[in-house]
């Protein structure tokens, strides 16, 4: 055997250099860090264009922000703060719990059809929700109260009973199993016929607001409904920052996972939890918007070139696409479309899009 | 050989294994040669792996327990007993679209902490390996787009970064093909001469374990049947006992190891 001299060595390897956010340390990577610096430029260009439009009110950029640093006038104040930025606030909040909730139950579960709506846990959360509209509403409590502490509290109770249930079912063939698909569909489907057959028997005027809610409406935004969702989100995402360091061994499967020193029941549960609660804020602050959290972390994934969905890359993606589909469905008809109607439209050819696709690769 | 001249870190005492009910071996013991290539060898469903993932802590000891370092096993912090002993479980899967580089930087794992994900000696450590290994070259390059030897070398990568002196590894060769078995297992060679690492695998190629393992054990429904060096465990009776074959044992002629060659039922002539 000779050795050819003239044989080129391989090229030293680049090293993998950290990138430092104060205490924490991560690993450097070049494309996604424009990715999610270029996805953040978009979010910021959506709300942006949300504070300026919405409503046929007449407000320049300029009176915006004269607005902003408190120089409007009554009306500009009442359409800014009142309207325009609760609403804007909202969307985008809702979006990046959406985005990292499926992120977070993709990479669980390996698999891009994984997210909150289909596994179930938006519907249960909607069950929990409209179960305290319509009862809050014929039994004649305070109304502020019942929406401003009732409606999350209702929505967290359905969501990680549902949760709970589709996980445990499942939990015994494994997260991976076509098995927890079916199992969320079926938790779905059932807690969407509750939620129709609830409203059949109540009376026009609760079915009619419990409606709006359902299809998922930024109309009724408020700053009632801002800021527990942005105390949620202020606890959560720091959470799932935390937790991802497990979740990267965790896609490996259990028992690499296991050899890499994870305890994996834990971070598991820990994991689904974080994911169920955020799925669950999403839900009590705009209703079930669809869509949002199956195709965020798989458009962020493949903009990133990664084997994984990014966490923060997939909550930013989730709150610019919910800005700007509640823009387009607000604008784009002669009636204001509710923003869940029209993520759902996008939503369903793209999961068939995605069920095929993972059909083929399995088969072919 | 080295096998008596260290007493043994990873230990099972008396352990009762199974899946649910079902025990798969009862009150066995096992002690692993230090600083040894040991092989398990046995029929399927024999309780090969199942041993192996006991003494990986991949799998609870119904009765009985496993001992690292004299201390029992479920005792130790996980992340400590990661940066001991890495195992690689069978057939293991990754993301599609995992790179090389990435699947041996979560080998760095038991050295990281949530807030501290990624440092300067994690990176010497993924080139060092990468290098070992050979795969400098593959380091960016998906791991579905790998031959297999390469695949699996890539996760042996991955278990080295874990910079253990145990390792433990669930049949490496299997699905493999002859040449990158031989690749598989002369890289576990160099790891255990040059790196002094004291390597654990279930085979299921007695002549390859013969030739590559300093130790085999012999297991047949969940107990050990012999163990010992391999010219001590590969002789025609012992292999009646645990596999039920008439084999004839002649010496390897490239290693001098034994070299196992069945007789079925066909090749029997009228005369023996």
């Amino acid at each position: 055997m000779t050795d050819s001299p003239a044989r080129p060595r391989p090229a030293a390897p680049k090293r993998r250099r950290s990138l430092r956010l104060g205490p924490l340390t991560l690993l450097w990577r070049t494309r996604p860090l424009l990715v999610a610096l270029c996805v953040f430029a978009v979010l910021v260009v959506a709300f942006v264009r949300a504070l300026l439009s919405f409503d046929d009110y007449p407000m320049g950029s300029a009176d915006v922000v004269r607005t902003l640093v408190g120089g409007g006038d009554s009306g500009e104040t009442f359409v800014l703060f009142t309207l325009r930025m609760p609403r804007a606030l909202t969307a985008a909040l809702v979006g990046a719990a959406l985005g990292l909730a499926g992120a977070i139950m993709q990479s669980l579960t390996r698999n891009p059809l994984a997210s909150p709506d289909t596994l179930g846990v938006t519907w249960g959360a909607s069950v929990g929700a409209i179960a305290v509209i319509i009862l809050g509403g014929s039994t004649g409590q305070v109304s502020g109260l019942v929406s401003r502490l009732g409606v999350p509290v209702g929505a967290l109770v359905g969501g990680v009973l549902v949760s709970m249930v589709v996980f445990g079912l499942a939990w015994s063939s494994g997260l991976e199993s076509t098995r927890l698909l079916l199992v969320g569909v079926a938790a779905s489907l059932f807690c969407s016929n509750l939620v129709y057959w609830a409203m059949s028997w109540t009376q026009v005027q609760e079915a009619s607001r419990a409606q709006t809610w359902l299809t998922g409406s930024m109309h009724a935004a408020d700053w009632d409904r801002v800021g527990p969702a942005a105390l949620a989100l202020a606890v959560l995402l720091p959470l799932s920052l935390a937790a991802a360091h497990a979740l990267r061994a965790l896609t490996l499967g259990d028992d690499s996972a296991r050899g890499l020193g994870v305890r994996v029941e834990r971070a598991r549960l820990l994991l689904l939890l974080i994911a169920t609660l955020l799925a669950c804020v999403a839900v009590s602050a705009a209703g079930p918007i669809t869509f949002v959290a199956l195709a965020a972390p798989q458009i962020a994934l493949r903009l990133c070139k990664l084997a994984q969905p990014p966490l923060v890359t997939s909550a930013l993606l989730g709150s610019a696409l919910t800005l700007a589909a509640d823009q387009i469905a607000a604008g784009l008809f002669t009636v204001s479309l509710p923003v869940g109607v029209f993520t759902a439209v996008l939503g369903a050819p793209y999961l068939m899009y995605l069920i095929v696709r993972r059909h083929r690769e399995h088969h072919l | 050989m080295t096998e008596t001249d260290h007493p043994a870190r990873l230990l099972a005492e008396s352990v009762t294994l199974g899946y649910g009910d079902v025990p798969v071996s009862q009150d066995l013991d096992f002690a692993v040669a230090d600083r040894a290539v040991t092989a398990i060898i046995g029929p399927n469903g024999c309780g090969k792996s199942t041993l192996l993932r006991a003494l990986g802590r991949l799998l609870r000891p119904n009765a009985g327990q496993v001992t690292l370092d004299g201390r029992r096993i479920t005792a130790i912090p996980p992340r400590q007993v990661a940066r001991t002993m890495a195992v690689l479980p069978q057939s293991p899967q990754a993301p599609p679209g995992l790179t090389v580089a990435d699947l041996v930087a979560r080998g760095r794992h038991p050295y990281q902490s949530w807030y501290r994900q990624w440092s300067s000696t994690d990176a010497e450590h993924v080139d060092g390996v990468l290098e070992l290994t050979g795969l400098l070259e593959q380091a960016e390059r998906p791991l579905e787009r790998l031959s297999g030897g390469q695949r699996q070398r890539a996760w042996i990568a991955m278990a080295l970064a874990q910079q253990t002196d145990l390792l433990l590894l669930d049949e490496p060769t299997t699905f493999l093909d002859l040449t990158h078995q031989i690749e598989v297992l002369d890289l576990v060679r160099a790891l255990n001469r040059d790196h002094e690492r004291t390597v654990v695998m279930v085979l299921h190629d007695l002549n390859l374990a013969a030739r590559y393992a300093h130790r085999l054990v012999a297991m047949r429904d969940g107990a050990v049947v012999s163990s010992g060096a391999p010219d001590e465990v590969l002789t025609p009776d012992s292999l009646a006992r645990v596999f039920g074959l008439e084999c004839t044992v002649i010496p390897d002629p490239v290693s001098g190891t034994p070299l196992v060659v069945p007789i079925g039922v066909a090749d029997r002539s009228p005369s023996r």
